[in-house]
Parts: structure tokens; C-alpha cells; sequence
């Protein structure tokens, strides 16, 4: 399968699927899903390579009659994998008379968007050549400070697309080709051991061949020598761009989803119109970002991806839909059907039934540099660099949240003062909104599909 | 199938390569999900696919593909053999291993069940969840969410390598839950959870404890006392952790750290330590593919994806750190024997060392001595998972506990998370209660390298532990 013929030869199955499938049963409704996808990656710590080349490729059909609906999936996009899985969705309708008297319709026809940013040059990245960056990594790593012990570091080249029809007409593909990099290290003094890392996650360039060991191994070395904070308090903190981009996916990322809201799941269901955040913040989903990861014409329904404000100034604005909780909840889809989202999501997504999920989320960026937000800090404040581990095991019901948080640093008195020992962070993701101190200048796009500056809330227990 | 891998071996050997390793997955998954009155999702899955790891000069190469056309399963060990030849130019730390004789499974490898997920319909299976979700609707008017979810993953598993091993047995593990959300007067969402399954048949469904009637009533009702539930105190208590979250520690935050790919490269805190006391004489966490299911519970794994036959691996006796988890090159490298513990979440990926199932070692107490011993702080109970990193830190979440005064229950609280860094909390296990049992199930699983659900199972006693952190909310 080439690049350039992918969306033709996916789009020719799913003609033929479809085809098939009114034969089976021309009173149902079909819709079926191809994904195709060639992936290689490599994998390099302390010397040991693990290295993987393959391509992953299924369908997925839907089936609905009289309300009552069915999903299989199988691996293969070939017609003969096809025909099976409209058999097995057909008869497992047939044997079952559960009713969903809340589906209307699958998605119809419309004017697709647009494909992300391209460069053919991913396509062109062979395994040699992602062993060597890989080993570049590692080497400008350890050459970095004697203290850097552990270093690994991954690469990866994927392109692919997938396919979308259904019987109301719809016939649609979109395709994407990322590579990305990741490099780990662990410095060590003694008994203490401080980890860091640092990611690059691209479609529109080549990865950088040079700078991210160097950076994740600065990090590592810059967390040693770390001081206990020795007390429980509620504290400002200072989350930087990786930080915020966590906290935003784990929290609004769930809440503004239309299937939790329709569900009951959603604290901010009934808020649509009203304040839930400091008027800085201005939060938007972005399906059309060119340089966006999760950037497709098509969502995973064949509904035309948008760019959708879901917080404008502090006030509620929209939530995010697929089809069928759009017509639940009296709205329009917003293109947020997804089976498959970048950096989470299934290695399968051809398995996975269609979820509602934010595509490329950006936060609004406000106007004072890092150093002037800390040097506004007149107390104490913490300082958190990187993903706090348990942000993403939250709970959208509940908004409450406690992670560890451990890279960080105490500010004083408007200084970045030294490392502290892991700390454990504590709160309600939805007052945290409220709780809004400042937002940076300093916009970064993050490996969550989130581009954010620093954020800074007011209100959160910090254990230390 | 068993002759078109055979042929894959013998092309990789063919091509050059040291040692070949080639597998075939036939897995079927079956997922049902209804929500209030509504079925969301009524789902079958066909996965199935061949994986080929070829070795050569240190390195591996991994390829994969869903056919098993004469013509692909080529093309994908060509794939394989190129990618460990291109690797091999850059390795600097070979994980190479000795041949050992060949692996022959038996019938009697596959866990006999009485009721097979497949011997009954797609009916049948939704009137389990039905059953559920409607015990739990018995739990008050507060009730804002009922999800009801069924799972199931049985099929085929194969395996043979360049020694002629032929490991042929089936997977299976069923999954029956129910998630209850209700709203305070406040107008705060709490929840509340039941849950039963692992490698059992669908004759489990009728046992105590484990029909849907219990799994929605246990939802339901911890639901509503979550109602008058207050946040957990933020700061250092003493803790009494419940047997599914001891499992999720033994897991999460030692399992991972026990893993012979994190030890060999020094990336584990417990690289260079067996012999080394890192615990107290009450921490004993096992690892064992086929422990005593139907006592115990948990999943059946008689092999791993290398077809090494499962182990009943003690990784840390009385404190005293024994042995890691092991695939064949780790193993061979640390001068330690395989362990079963070499999985893939399925045939994308390479398999690389793994949990079966992972459980701290009952102790001695009974629940009451357990209360006392504690004393004042926190009973953790349930769990909503955990993460570790490098350093042997770590965070669980407990989906609710309860705070005990002197010995006795006194109040329910929310969720509560739990941290601190693991080599600490070994040294802090002060005793285990007598009860051990082991959970798996279908939804959820471990993560690791991008391999993710894998099914694992977890478990434990009851641990008292004299000090841990706790995130909640500062007075």
C-alpha cells in the first residue's frame, strides 16, 4: 500500500463492504470503518535495542435496525475480513433484542475538512535511520554530566489512514503520517535517583536529531540536591506547559465531553452559558490545527473536524459531540468522534467503538513571561516541570484529583529557590478552573495534543 | 497454522538469523455496556495475527501482520530479520540466551471452566448485566448513573521457536462489573463499584458474593454511603490497605521495579539489591501464571509468550529481595532461570517482561487484630489503579476508605489517594491478615511501553502499614 493510493484503496473496500452488506440485509443501516497503518519503532536503553516494523490494519462495522444496534470488528481490511464481520454484526442483531431508542441515525454526508500538515519525508524514515537519531539521543544524554545513569530512547516513524461509509451515502478517508521521539534519563548522587525526560511528536517536520537528550538529561541533573518540603499546606502552584497540558486533558478534556455531560458524569453539564473559570482563561478544541496530531479531515465517523470553543473568557461555551449524543442532547455534532487519539488510545483502533474525545486543545496564552509570573509569587509557591504521576486516574464525576508531582521546585519570595522530594498535589480539577491565578506567554505544544502556557492555581493541598 | 509459523522459523533461520521465535493469536473479545436504561455497546471482536521475532548478533527484530497469506507471513519475517540485523549494529548490550530443550504444552494446560463464555448466547450474557444494573437502581433516588459492563477475551494461543517447541493452550478471563455515580445535596458526584471475574466460567456468576444481585448491590450501596462521605485528611497516617489494593501495590509499585528489562539497564531501584533486605519480615509478594484460581481467584497463564511454562516466582521473601520477572535474554544475563514472564498485549507487539499475577504472601491476622493494629488512620478499600515511576515512587487511588479511631470504623471518606516511594513503605508493612484472594478481569489491565490493557492479575491480604502519604484535602 502506497501513501498516495491509501485513501483510494481504503475508500474501493469500503464501497464493497458496504455493497455486501446491503445484501445481507437491505432493512439495516451499515456503517464501516478501515484504519490502515504502517508503524516502525525503535527502542534503545543502555545499550539494548528493541526494534519493531509492522503494519496494523482491521474493520469495523455497525450495524443498526429498528433501534437496535451491533458492533464487530475484525482484524484485516481485506473483503473476504469485511464480509466477516458484517455477518458476525448481523447476526449478533438477530440474536439479541436489545433496543437503543436513542439512536436516530449514523452520520450523514457532509463536505469534509481538511488533512493536517505533511511532509513526505516520514514516510521516507527507514529503521536505520531511526536507530541512529536514537542513538544520538542516548550519547548526547550521557555525555551530558557523569551523573546521567540510565538513558533510554525511543523513536517512531507512523503513517496510515482510514477509511468511513455508510448507507446514508457517506464515503470519506483521511490520512496522516507523525514520527516522534522520546529520550528518558535517571541522574544519580548517591541514594538519590530523579528521572526526567523530554519528547518531541511532530507531523509536520522530521524529528530534532539533536537537542532532546541533551534536555532530558539537564532536567534529571537539575532535580538533584532536592530538599523535603517537611509540612502539609495549601499552596499556589506553578504548573509548566507539560504540567497544565495534564491537567487540562484530565480534567475539561473528560467534562466537556457530550457523553459524560448526557450521561450524568459531567459537573459542568448545567453550566453551559455561565462562568466556570477565571476570565483569563480561554480554552479551545482545535480539529483543523495544521500541525495538530490528532488533525484530520474526517473525525472517526466521517463527520468534517472544526475547531470548537469550549471555554471563552471564564464563561462555558460548547461541549464536544459525536453524532449520536448530539441528537441526544439536541445539538450538532462538533467532528469529536474518535476510536483512536494521540498521545492515548487503543494500538487497535479499528477495535475500539466510536467515544467522544477532544482532538487538539489549546489554551488561550496571556501576557507575562515565566519569570515574571514567579517573580509575582510573594509567598511560597511549588513549581511543577513535568507530568505529575496519577493526574490521568482521576474521576470525571467527582473533578477530585491527587498526583504526585515529582519534579519541582520551591519559589519564595519570587524566587525559583532548589528541588524539592516529590510532593503529593491535591484537588477539584473544576474549582481549580476557578481558582485560576495567571496564565504564561510561554504557548508549547505538548505530547498530550495540548498547546498551553504555564497556568497558575491558588487552592491546592500539598503534601511533602 | 501450526506448519505456517513452523515455516516462518525456518525462513528466519533460513535468512540468518540465531533464533526464531513465531506466534499466532486467535482471540475473540466480547464487550457489552449499558448505561442507565440504555445499551451502549454491544461489541465482538475478531483478533487475530502473527508475531515473529527474529535474533540476531544481540539484537531482535520484531514484525507483525493480521494475514496469514503465504506471501505476507514472508514479507514479515524478512521484516523481523532486517530489523534485528539493523539493530545489531548499534547494540551494546546483547540479550542473548541459551537453547534449552524443547517445550511441549499438554491439554491439561488450558483452565477447564464449566460454563465456557462461548457455550452461551449473547442473551444470556445481557441478562447478567440487566440483573446488575437493576439491584443497583435499588440504592436510592441520589443515583445519577448506572454502568453496567460485561467482558469476555477467550481463543487460541500458539507458539514454536528454533528449539521446536510447540505450546498450543487457550485463554480465557470474564469480567462482570457495575459503576454506580449518585449526587450529594451538595451537589458533589460520588461512586461506587462491584466487581467479580477473572479465569472462571459463567458458572461463577452464580456463587456468592459474585452473582449480579452482589455486584450491583456492593455498587449501589457504597455509592450511597459515599453520600455522607467527607474528603480524606491530607498528611501522613497509619494505613490498613484492602486485599484488591495491596494487590494493585504489590503490582504497581514493586512488581513493575522487579522487571528484568528495567533491571538489566539499571533503570529499577532494585537493580543489583537480591539478597538485600528492602522489607519487613511481613512483605512477601509472589508472582505465580497459575496460582490456585479456584480459591484464589485471578488469571490462568501457563506460558508466556516465549513459551516458557509459568513460575511461581517469590520475588521478595520476608523483605529479603530473591528474584526478578524475567524474559529468556534478561534472565540469561542476570544469571537467573526464566520466569513465564515474557508477555505482549497481543500480536503488535513484541512480548517483553511482564506480571501473571502478583500478590503479597498472607500473614497471621484476623480482620479485628488487623483494626487494632492499626489503631487510628486510614482503611483504603478498592481500587482505582496506580502508577510508578523509576525512582520507586508511586500513586494509587482507593475508590473510597473509611477513617478508624482507636481500633474502631468511624466514618466513611471519598476517594484517597495514596504515595510515597516504595522502598519506604516495605520497610513500614507491619502485618497481613490471613485472607488472601487474587482479582483480574477483562476491563482495565496493565500498561507498559505502549502495551496496554494487559490482563493481569493482582491481590494480597490485608496490609497494616505504619505510615503512608495520603492526598486529600489540608486543614
Amino acid at each position: 500500500m502506497e501513501y498516495e493510493n491509501l485513501k483510494n484503496a481504503l475508500l474501493s473496500n469500503v464501497d464493497m463492504g458496504l455493497k455486501y452488506a446491503s445484501t445481507v440485509d437491505r432493512n439495516a443501516e451499515f456503517e464501516l470503518y478501515l484504519f490502515y497503518q504502517q508503524r516502525t519503532l525503535v527502542n534503545i536503553t543502555q545499550g539494548v535495542v528493541d526494534a519493531a516494523d509492522g503494519i496494523v490494519e482491521g474493520n469495523a462495522v455497525r450495524v443498526a435496525k429498528q433501534n437496535r444496534l451491533s458492533f464487530t470488528s475484525s482484524s484485516g481490511i481485506s473483503i473476504e475480513r469485511i464480509k466477516r464481520s458484517v455477518n458476525e454484526a448481523v447476526a449478533s442483531l438477530r440474536s439479541v433484542s436489545i433496543k437503543d431508542t436513542r439512536f436516530k441515525r449514523f452520520c450523514e454526508p457532509k463536505k469534509p475538512g481538511k488533512e493536517g500538515a505533511f511532509t513526505d519525508k516520514i514516510l521516507n524514515l527507514g529503521k536505520e535511520e531511526l536507530i541512529e537519531i536514537a542513538n544520538g539521543m542516548v550519547k548526547e544524554a550521557q555525555d551530558f554530566d557523569k551523573r546521567i545513569h540510565t538513558v533510554g530512547s525511543e523513536c517512531a516513524a507512523e503513517w496510515g489512514g482510514f477509511a468511513v461509509g455508510n448507507t446514508l451515502g457517506l464515503q470519506q478517508a483521511s490520512r496522516s503520517a507523525i514520527n516522534r521521539c522520546e529520550v528518558y534519563c535517571i541522574a544519580v548522587a548517591g541514594e538519590e535517583r530523579r528521572t526526567a525526560w523530554e519528547a518531541d511528536v511532530t507531523r509536520e517536520r522530521l524529528i530534532k536529531t539533536s537537542g532532546v537528550g541533551v534536555e532530558a538529561a539537564r532536567k534529571a541533573v537539575n532535580l538533584l540536591g532536592a530538599q523535603k518540603l517537611n509540612k502539609t499546606t495549601v499552596l499556589p502552584t506553578i504548573w509548566s506547559p507539560v504540567a497544565a497540558a495534564a491537567y487540562v486533558v484530565a480534567g475539561l478534556g473528560q467534562a466537556a465531553s457530550g457523553e459524560h455531560v448526557v450521561e450524568g458524569r459531567s459537573p459542568i453539564a448545567d453550566k453551559l452559558g455561565k462562568e466556570v473559570g477565571n476570565p483569563k482563561l480561554t480554552i479551545t478544541d482545535n480539529g483543523q490545527s495544521p500541525s495538530g496530531v490528532n488533525t484530520d479531515a474526517i473525525d472517526a465517523e466521517g463527520h468534517p473536524q472544526q475547531k470548537t470553543t469550549l471555554i471563552a473568557k471564564g464563561e462555558l461555551s460548547q461541549f464536544v459531540f459525536d453524532t449520536y449524543y448530539a441528537h441526544i442532547y439536541g445539538s450538532e455534532s462538533t467532528g469529536n468522534c474518535a476510536r483512536h487519539s494521540r498521545p492515548f488510545g487503543s494500538t487497535l483502533p479499528y477495535e475500539t467503538s466510536p467515544s467522544i474525545l477532544p482532538k487538539n486543545m489549546e489554551v488561550e496564552p496571556g501576557r507575562k513571561s515565566l519569570d515574571d509570573l514567579i517573580a509575582s509569587i510573594d509567598g511560597q509557591a511549588i513549581l511543577i516541570v513535568d507530568t505529575p504521576i496519577g493526574i490521568f486516574h482521576s474521576n470525571v464525576a467527582t473533578g477530585e484529583f491527587s498526583a504526585v508531582a515529582q519534579s519541582v521546585f520551591l519559589v519564595e519570595k519570587g524566587e525559583k529557590k532548589f528541588p524539592l522530594q516529590p510532593v503529593s498535589v491535591s484537588g477539584n480539577f473544576y474549582a481549580g478552573l476557578r481558582q485560576l491565578l495567571a496564565v504564561g506567554d510561554d504557548l508549547e505544544k505538548t505530547i498530550f495534543a495540548v498547546e498551553t502556557p504555564t497556568l497558575i492555581f491558588d487552592g491546592f493541598s500539598i503534601v511533602g | 497454522m501450526l506448519g505456517k509459523l513452523q515455516k516462518c522459523v525456518e525462513l528466519g533461520e533460513k535468512l540468518g538469523a540465531g533464533f526464531v521465535e513465531a506466534r499466532f493469536d486467535d482471540l475473540t473479545l466480547r464487550t457489552l455496556y449499558r448505561v442507565n436504561g440504555t445499551w451502549k455497546d454491544i461489541i465482538l471482536r475478531s483478533r487475530a495475527g502473527v508475531g515473529v521475532v527474529c535474533y540476531y548478533g544481540g539484537a531482535s527484530g520484531y514484525s507483525f501482520t493480521s494475514s496469514d497469506d503465504h506471501e505476507e507471513l514472508e514479507q514479515t519475517v524478512n521484516k523481523a530479520f532486517k530489523m534485528a540485523k539493523a539493530s545489531a549494529r548499534a547494540v551494546s548490550l546483547k540479550l542473548d540466551f541459551d537453547r534449552k530443550p524443547s517445550v511441549k504444552s499438554q491439554r491439561a494446560d488450558t483452565f477447564q471452566v464449566k460454563i465456557h463464555p462461548q457455550a452461551e448466547n449473547l442473551g444470556y450474557k445481557t441478562e447478567l448485566v440487566n440483573r446488575t444494573v437493576e439491584k443497583a437502581q435499588e440504592s436510592g433516588k441520589n443515583i445519577t448513573n448506572i454502568m453496567g459492563l460485561y467482558g469476555e477475551l477467550h481463543g487460541r494461543k500458539l507458539f514454536t521457536n528454533s528449539e521446536g517447541s510447540v505450546v498450543d493452550w487457550n485463554f480465557e478471563i470474564v469480567d462482570l462489573q457495575c459503576r454506580v455515580t449518585s449526587k450529594t445535596a451538595s451537589g458533589d458526584l460520588v461512586n461506587g463499584a462491584g466487581r467479580a471475574g477473572g479465569t472462571v466460567g459463567l458458572e461463577h456468576f452464580n456463587t456468592e458474593g459474585s452473582t449480579p444481585e452482589d455486584i450491583g448491590n456492593e455498587a449501589g450501596a457504597h455509592a450511597k454511603e459515599q453520600l455522607k462521605a467527607r474528603p480524606c485528611p491530607a498528611g501522613v497516617f497509619r494505613a490498613l490497605i484492602e486485599n484488591r489494593l495491596a494487590g494493585v501495590l504489590a503490582h504497581e509499585s514493586f512488581g513493575h521495579l522487579s522487571e528484568g528489562d528495567f533491571v538489566v539497564v539499571g533503570g529499577s531501584p532494585l537493580a543489583g539489591k537480591i539478597g538485600a533486605r528492602l522489607g519487613t519480615e511481613h512483605a512477601t509478594i509472589i508472582d505465580y501464571g497459575t496460582p490456585n484460581i479456584s480459591e484464589l481467584g485471578g488469571l490462568w497463564l501457563p506460558y508466556d509468550d516465549q513459551g516458557v511454562k509459568a513460575n511461581e516466582t517469590t520475588i521478595l521473601d520476608a523483605g529479603i529481595l530473591k528474584h526478578y520477572l524475567h524474559s529468556r535474554g534478561t534472565a540469561h544475563h542476570l544469571h537467573q532461570e526464566p520466569t513465564g514472564n515474557c508477555r505482549a498485549v497481543h500480536f503488535g507487539f513484541v512480548p517483553i517482561p511482564r506480571m501473571t499475577n502478583t500478590y503479597f504472601a498472607p500473614g497471621d491476622l484476623t480482620k479485628e487484630e488487623a483494626l487494632e493494629l492499626l489503631n487510628t488512620g486510614v482503611y483504603a478499600i478498592q481500587t482505582l489503579g496506580g502508577q510508578v515511576e523509576g525512582d520507586g515512587s508511586f500513586l494509587f487511588k482507593a475508590i473510597r476508605g473509611y477513617w478508624v479511631q482507636n481500633g474502631k470504623i468511624k466514618e466513611p471518606l471519598r476517594e484517597v489517594s495514596l504515595s510515597g516511594n516504595i522502598l519506604d513503605l516495605l520497610s513500614k508493612v507491619e502485618g497481613a491478615t490471613r485472607d488472601l484472594s487474587i482479582h483480574a478481569g477483562y476491563f482495565g489491565g496493565c500498561g507498559k511501553s505502549g502495551q496496554a490493557p494487559l490482563p493481569c492479575g493482582l491481590g494480597g491480604p490485608e496490609l497494616v502499614i505504619g505510615e503512608v502519604r495520603f492526598g486529600g484535602k489540608a486543614s
